[in-house]
Order: C-alpha cells, then sequence, then structure tokens
C-alpha cells in the first residue's frame, strides 16, 4: 500500500532526493526563461516590423535583429533574476513569513480555547515523537475550508498553518493524520524544495506583472500626440502579459512536476505513522464532502498552492468536480489534471483505504452553537479514547527506562526521521505524565525561561548557590531562585528523558519574547553555565539547542546556502567532534582514544587525516564546529553521525544520557532523532533480558 | 542601448528595494500585533481572577459594598477597552482607553486591599490568599509581556521614522504605534498571609 520508496529509503536518502529535486528544478526554470525570452523576442519582432512596414512596405522580414535580441535577453533576464532573487530574499526569513503572508494569526501556546487547545497538543505530540522541535502553529481564520501547510527550511524554523476547517470539522484522529502528512513533507525536506519554488517561480510571474502594469498605464494615459508609439507599447504590454501568463503555464508545470510525488510521499510516510489510515483518509474524505473543500480563498494562495495538504481546488466553486453522492467510483481526469500540484483527490483517498467508493460524506461547517455545546464532551472522550490507544500500543514494560540502550550506529540511522505509532504512543504517554504545573509553566514565556534555567542547574551545592545568587540579581521579579528551585523540584519528579522533549516545548514561548528580553535570557543562560567553571557536555549541548532554535528567529540571520558536498574541507571540525564526544562516553584517556579510533574508520575517514585532540576548555570551538558540519550534505550527515554514535557507546551499547547525548548532537545538525523507546533494541539480535543486573555503565 | 538596460535594472532594483523595506515595516508591524496578544492572554487571567476575589471579599467586607461594585465595574469597563485595543493592537485611541481602563481597575482594587487590612479574618482565608497569589503573579506576567510589547513597538517606531523607511512608511498607512505604559500601580502590598 505504500510506495515502496519509504521502505528503501532512509531520512538522508530523502532529503537527498529534495536536494536533487531542486537541481532538476532549476533545470526547468532555465529552460522555461529560455522559452519565454524567445516568446518575447518574436513579439518584439513582429510589432517592431509591424510598425515598420507602415512607413516602408518594401521592408522585408528580418527575423533576427542582434540588437533587439540582445536587449530583450538583457532585460528579461533582469526582471526574472530580480523577480526570483527578491522572492527568495524575502521568504528566507523562515516559515512565519509565509505564513502571514496567507494571513495568518500565530495560536498563543498557552491557549486555553479547546479547539486550538487539542491542536497544539497533536503537534506537540507529533513533534515529540519524531524528535523535532515544537513548530509554532498559525490559524488561517478567515478560511473555512479544511487544508493545512508546514513551511520553512530546516526543522528548526518550521511552522505549520491550519485553516479554521480544519480546527474546528475534523475529529482527533483525522487532525493527527493531517498534522501526520505536514511533519513528513518537513521531514523530508520538502519545504525547502516548496519555498524555492515559489522564489524561482516569482521571477516568471514578474513578466506578466509588468504586462499588467503595461496595459493599464498605457490605458489610462490620456496622451494620444504619439499614436504609433502607444500603440506599439500597448500592443508591447499586452504581449507581455499574455508571455507572463505562458510563464505562469510553465510555472505550473514545473510545480506539479516537482511536488506532486512528494505529495503521494508524504501522504504514505503520514499512513505508516498512524497505523491506522482512517484519520489522514477521514481528512480527504471530508474535503470532498465539503462545500469549501479545501478552497483558500486569500488570493496569495495560488502561489503557494504546492505547499498545501489539498489543491484548494474542490467546492462548490470549483467546475471540475461534482459534489455529493454523484461522484463517479473512477477519479475524474480534467484538462489540466497534469497541472495539478496534487495527486488527485480520489486518487489519494484509494491508495490509502482501496475500499473507497467515491461517495463523500456530506460534510457541514458545524454551526457556532453546536460548537459551543460540542467541545468539552468530544475532547474529554477523544482525550480518553487516545490515552486508553496509547497505553493499548505503548511499548511493553512501563518500568522505568532501561540503564543501557543496545545500538549499532547503521541501524541507528534507521530511525531518523521516522515517525512510528509506537513513537506516537511514548510521546503521548510522556507528555501525560509531565506534571501538569511544569507543561503549563513550559508554554508560557515568562515561566518557559524559569524551566530552562532549572535545567541548567548544577548538582554541586556550591555551584548551585553561586546560580542562585544570580537569579536572584536578575531585575525581572519573575526570575527568582525560589521560581527556578520549585521548577528543578518538578523536574525532578520527570525521567530524565524528559529534558530535551521539555527544551522543544519551550521553544513556541521562548520565541514570543521581545529582541531585549531574549538577549537578556541568553545571557543569563550563559552565566549560568559558566558557574561551575567546568561545562558539562550535555549543558552545553542544551544550550546549543536553544541558540540553534531561537537565534535565526531572533537575528533573522538566513540559513546558510552553502553546502559543503564533501568532509575534507571539515577535518578539524570533524576531529573536535568526534574526541570530545569519545571522551565523554567512555572512561578514561586510553578507552577514549580507541573509541575515537574506531569513529574514524565508521567514517571511513582514513584519508581524513583525522587526530585525536586533547582536551580543551570552553566550547566556542566545538559550537562553531557543528555549525559548521551542520551545511554537510545529508549523506555525508549520516556518516557522521554513525561515528558519533560509535565514538560514545561501548560494546554497541549506549547509556541513557550518552543516548540523549546523541540526540542533542543529532538536533543541532537538523536531523530529528525520536526518543529512545523503553525496551527498545536497534540491534539485529536480542541481547539476553538482564534487567537487574545490568550496571548503569558497562565495565570493560 | 546600454544605457536604457542599466536604466531598467536601476528601476527593478529600486522596485525590490521599496518592496523590502515595504515587507520589513509589515513584519515589524506583525511583531508588535503579536506581542499585543500576549498581553491580551494574561489581561484575560486578571478580568478571570477578579470576580473570585469579589465572591470571596464580599463573605466578609459585608459593609464595604460600594468599593466592591466599584471595583467590579472597572474591571468590565477594562475588559470591554481590552477587546477594543485587541481588534486594533497599537492604535492610539484604543491603547489610551485601555490604559485608562487599567489604571482605574488598579486604582479600585488599591482600593479594595487597603479596606482589607481591616478584616484580619479576611486576610486569613485561604481561598483568598491563593487568589492574591495569583493576581500578584498574572499582574507580573502582564509586566512581563507588556515589556516584550512596548519592546517590538519601539522597534517599528524606529523603522517608521528613520530613513529611508520614513519617506514610504506613511504613504503605506504605517503609523507610530502606541506604547502601552502602566503608571505604576501606589504601593500596594499582597498581604502576606502568616501563620503564626
Amino acid at each position: 500500500m505504500a510506495a515502496p520508496s519509504t521502505h528503501t529509503m532512509d531520512f538522508f536518502e530523502r532529503q537527498d532526493q529534495a536536494r536533487r529535486s531542486t537541481r532538476r528544478l532549476i533545470a526547468y526554470f532555465m529552460l522555461a526563461v529560455i522559452l519565454i525570452i524567445l516568446s518575447i523576442y518574436i513579439a518584439g519582432i513582429t510589432i517592431f516590423f509591424g510598425f515598420n512596414v507602415n512607413a516602408d512596405p518594401e521592408l522585408p522580414f528580418q527575423w533576427w535583429n542582434p540588437d533587439l535580441f540582445l536587449w530583450i535577453t538583457g532585460a528579461t533576464l533582469c526582471v526574472v533574476v530580480i523577480g526570483s532573487l527578491y522572492k527568495i530574499f524575502a521568504l528566507s526569513k523562515g516559515g512565519e513569513v509565509v505564513a502571514r503572508w496567507l494571513g495568518g494569526r500565530l495560536i498563543d501556546s498557552s491557549t486555553s480555547d479547546p479547539q486550538e487547545r487539542r491542536l497544539l497538543n497533536v503537534v506537540e505530540e507529533m513533534a515529540i515523537a519524531s524528535g523535532t522541535p515544537v513548530p509554532s502553529v498559525f490559524l488561517l481564520e478567515e478560511e473555512k475550508s479544511i487544508n493545512a501547510f508546514a513551511a520553512g527550511f530546516t526543522p528548526a524554523d518550521a511552522v505549520i498553518g491550519v485553516t479554521r476547517g480544519t480546527l474546528q470539522i475534523l475529529s482527533r484522529d483525522e487532525l493527527q493524520g493531517v498534522i501526520a502528512h505536514e511533519f513528513s513533507h518537513i521531514l523530508n525536506g520538502d519545504m525547502r524544495l516548496n519555498i524555492r519554488l515559489i522564489g524561482v517561480l516569482n521571477g516568471i510571474l514578474v513578466i506578466a506583472m509588468i504586462g499588467y502594469v503595461i496595459l493599464s498605464g498605457t490605458r489610462t494615459s490620456s496622451s494620444r500626440k504619439n499614436g504609433g508609439g502607444a500603440a506599439a507599447i500597448l500592443a508591447f504590454g499586452a504581449a507581455l502579459l499574455v508571455i507572463g501568463y505562458v510563464g505562469v503555464f510553465f510555472g505550473k508545470l514545473i510545480k506539479s512536476a516537482v511536488s506532486r510525488q512528494r505529495e503521494f510521499l508524504a501522504d504514505a510516510s503520514a499512513v505508516q505513522f498512524t497505523r491506522d489510515p482512517d484519520g489522514i483518509a477521514g481528512a480527504l474524505k471530508k474535503i470532498g464532502g465539503l462545500a469549501h473543500g479545501s478552497r483558500i480563498q486569500n488570493p496569495k494562495a495560488e502561489e503557494m498552492s504546492h505547499l498545501f495538504f489539498s489543491d484548494g481546488k474542490h467546492g462548490k466553486a470549483s467546475p471540475f468536480l461534482s459534489m455529493r453522492n454523484r461522484k463517479p467510483p473512477v477519479q475524474t481526469h480534467s484538462a489540466f489534471s497534469f497541472m495539478a500540484t496534487h495527486p488527485p483527490l480520489e486518487m489519494r483517498i484509494q491508495r490509502i483505504d482501496p475500499s473507497f467508493d467515491g461517495t463523500f460524506p456530506a460534510v457541514h461547517f458545524p454551526s457556532k452553537k453546536a460548537l459551543e455545546t460540542r467541545d468539552p464532551k468530544e475532547l474529554a472522550a477523544s482525550a480518553a479514547q487516545t490515552a486508553a490507544k496509547s497505553a493499548a500500543s505503548a511499548p511493553s514494560g512501563g518500568a522505568p527506562a532501561v540503564p543501557l540502550i543496545p545500538m549499532i550506529p547503521q541501524q541507528m540511522t534507521q530511525l531518523f526521521g521516522k515517525l512510528t505509532e509506537a513513537h506516537l504512543a511514548y510521546a503521548t504517554l510522556l507528555l501525560a505524565g509531565l506534571p501538569s504545573r511544569l507543561t503549563a509553566r513550559v508554554r508560557e514565556p515568562a515561566s518557559a525561561r524559569i524551566i530552562i534555567f532549572a535545567l541548567l542547574l548544577s548538582h554541586d551545592s556550591k555551584t548551585r548557590r553561586a546560580q542562585f545568587q544570580l537569579l536572584n540579581e536578575s531585575k525581572d521579579p519573575l526570575v527568582s531562585s525560589e521560581a527556578t528551585l520549585e521548577a528543578s523540584t518538578l523536574i525532578d519528579r520527570c525521567p530524565p528523558e524528559a529534558r530535551l522533549p521539555l527544551i522543544d516545548l519551550a521553544l513556541p514561548a521562548l520565541r514570543t519574547l521581545s529582541l531585549s528580553q531574549y538577549q537578556d535570557f541568553t545571557g543569563l543562560v550563559e552565566e549560568l553555565m559558566k558557574a561551575d567553571q567546568k561545562i558539562d557536555l550535555f549543558e552545553f549541548t542544551l544550550q546549543h539547542i536553544l541558540r540553534r532554535h531561537l537565534d535565526p528567529h531572533f537575528n533573522q540571520t538566513r540559513p546558510s546556502a552553502a553546502r559543503y558536498g564533501s568532509l575534507t574541507p571539515l577535518t578539524h571540525e570533524i576531529s573536535l567532534l568526534l574526541s570530545r564526544l569519545a571522551r565523554a562516553g567512555q572512561d578514561g584517556e586510553e578507552q577514549a582514544q580507541q573509541a575515537f579510533a574506531q569513529g574514524v574508520k565508521e567514517l571511513k575517514g582514513s584519508r581524513l587525516k583525522l587526530s585525536w585532540l586533547e582536551q580543551e576548555d570552553g566550547f566556542e570551538a566545538l559550537s562553531k564546529a557543528l555549525d559548521r558540519l551542520n551545511r554537510v550534505t545529508p549523506l555525508l550527515k549520516r556518516r557522521l553521525l554513525r561515528a558519533c554514535g560509535v565514538c560514545v557507546s561501548h560494546d554497541d551499547q549506549v547509556t541513557l544520557r550518552e543516548g540523549e547525548l546523541l540526540r542533542a548532537i543529532a538536533d543541532a545538525l537538523d536531523c530529528p532523532m525520536p526518543p529512545f523507546l523503553p525496551g527498545q533494541t536497534l540491534r539485529s539480535a536480542e541481547i539476553p533480558n538482564s534487567k537487574s543486573q545490568i550496571p548503569n555503565k558497562i565495565q570493560h | 542601448m546600454t544605457s536604457a538596460l542599466i536604466f531598467l535594472v536601476v528601476v527593478v532594483v529600486f522596485i525590490a528595494w521599496v518592496a523590502s523595506m515595504y515587507n520589513k515595516l509589515v513584519s515589524l508591524r506583525n511583531r508588535f500585533k503579536n506581542a499585543f496578544a500576549q498581553i491580551d492572554v494574561q489581561l484575560k487571567r486578571r478580568y478571570d481572577l477578579i470576580p473570585n476575589l469579589v465572591e470571596t471579599a464580599k463573605g466578609y467586607m459585608k459593609h464595604e459594598r460600594e468599593t466592591l461594585e466599584a471595583v467590579v465595574n472597572a474591571r468590565n469597563q477594562a475588559a470591554a477597552a481590552s477587546k477594543q485595543a485587541a481588534e486594533n493592537p497599537g492604535d492610539p485611541d484604543s491603547m489610551k482607553g485601555l490604559m485608562g481602563a487599567e489604571t482605574a481597575l488598579t486604582g479600585t482594587l488599591g482600593r479594595m486591599f487597603a479596606l482589607m487590612e481591616s478584616y484580619p479574618d479576611l486576610k486569613a482565608n485561604q481561598n483568598m490568599a491563593q487568589l492574591m497569589e495569583e493576581l500578584t503573579t498574572t499582574e507580573n506576567k502582564i509586566a512581563f509581556s507588556r515589556q516584550a510589547y512596548n519592546d517590538s513597538v519601539m522597534g517599528y517606531n524606529t523603522r517608521c521614522s528613520v530613513f529611508p523607511s520614513v519617506i514610504i512608511a506613511n504613504s503605506m498607512g504605517f503609523n507610530q504605534a502606541e506604547l502601552f505604559e502602566i503608571e505604576a500601580p501606589a504601593e500596594r502590598e499582597a498581604p502576606k498571609v502568616s501563620f503564626s
């Protein structure tokens, strides 16, 4: 049922495929530009000739006019290139820009509106299950249809948007299906591709715009003096407009060529994840049955149609879909279906639910009264249902996490970017198990900071005193040692694997800080870390994650496009990372060096001249190293992560702490690594289950 | 011909430049509107707390009906003002309306708390103490989100008045936004409940 590609391709390969699609996109685009230039030239030469022949009827038709050709080529290239670059630059500020463009309103992370809360819970569960930072969620309030999108360059700056229809019409299961689909886009690397698409195509659209401007300009112009010239301009403007629309046509072709396959892929990934296909199939069926379908009213949605869950063409206003039960079981091919950005709705449903007979359920937008009375009961019922389902399907052994996790690096990387039902069940349970006071605090900006401070509190009493003092010196009345201590007590009641998820949960609230508040916050984080003079590697990764996920939002630094195609220029960075990890993972210098050597072997880096680096203080260098390593291509990242896995493991096993460290490093490289499940085996052969005797660290 | 080409390039670049300035202004404006939404969340909490506070106090302060009613009225007015401000965040009139209503509310609350001093039973009431605690926390959160809002308003206002965006700001409808300042609440101390 699922497309075979999701079974054979892992996260890194899918990301790589998205990158290669980008190259195809550029190729099509260049082809389109060439064709456009030729079209404009032909239009230009015809007009040019047309007017000259009036003056001199004997003039032979000259096809080739080098000056004109050069001029047109130059002008077109300028317009298109600048148009595209501008759009790409504008969109480079991250997914939030796209969301607002479409009229989205940020949903407050501490919202008490039951439906918004339900949506945010679903998003949080999915983020924790896949190991991604929790994205900000935007609501397209004016849109009654059912649709959703994900936008952004990396999982770190991703945002999700949903329409009001999605919020109010879908059940929790169906919501999960749709959100899972969007997360698949995030994890497959589609978003960067999609944003590039918008940017690139914008250049072509600009030509049509210019034609339009010229036309409306000459129409309103009252000057009739230069009759012939004005007519020429008018003709040229009209020609530009036509050509521009031809360009738009090409644009749609390009979009569809690139994005349709990815839609199937995202559907398939989402279904694999929920295993119960009713969720996403149900959502698709409701789209078919709703009068509004998935139509987005906002005119800007057209250029972003490929970002959406459904192509926005269904619903009453569309002539291509007949409504309700009169639908034949076979999908209709409309004349323009080859230009569609999404596979036809019926085909999508049939791939997921083969028993679909083509009839859509009648779906009505819930009345205001119905919304108000329905919510508490439905929510309670569905929440109970979800909890029961999770408990039933949760990995066996509700016992506290096994201290040792068997792991072979090759199998470890198989897990990346994968959404599985077991992980979702685990995430739901983890979230439900957190003290409600803690979850309430982590969703509000002021108190989320306190949670972060609490995570940095040291266990050494002297250091702790120094940290308390720093906290009390703060001018902010909400920041105090008591508040932090209280938060710390709450955190101690949670399992250790809750630390990374807590950070991920805090991110949406922290993003709403003002710039100066953020600067104060990071300053205090820095001082708290320095308090013990000696920074723990795990603490460092916490800080690095914070910075990686929040800095771009505040400083609006553009994600750098420069990619390293090979590891050779990065030998120093790799040596640094592996040495550090080896030392953190092993006891004793000798074992560490051995682990390092094994890591190098795993990396097949004998030609890379990696060298063991002595212990150094401070993490500045490592921080910069991680930033640079993050720009390596996906397949190389996989090699790197495997080597990291080898460095921290002993005899193919890792402790939980080391596992979390690995997850943090993976996060720093924008590769979401899902949480470790209790009792999980990342190994082909089962190890004998000897729970009680396993010490915290293996003795060599 | 090359000069015409150069002219075209200049025109296109200029348009792109103007467009990017416009977009920057829009994004700064969105930022402060968002920040206002954060304040709104906390204000709502405050408005929800106050009726509970008044109810609890009523049982003890039986002869202070006027003061209690004043609190409830002030609270209702502030709630209405905040709803209006939420529809036009940063608009000087709505903001001033909200600030005025909030100051009035703080004033009436202050008087109520001053009166509470003469009702030691009320001060010792557990429920009351908890509500007061929540109120203080909420007010701290309001202050925090106000700060965020004001920071973003300043960012936006600065951008509006600085060269070169100042050229297009006014003509494109970007007006200065109003800060959310509240007069420092008169020394109102949360009553310290002691169990000695």
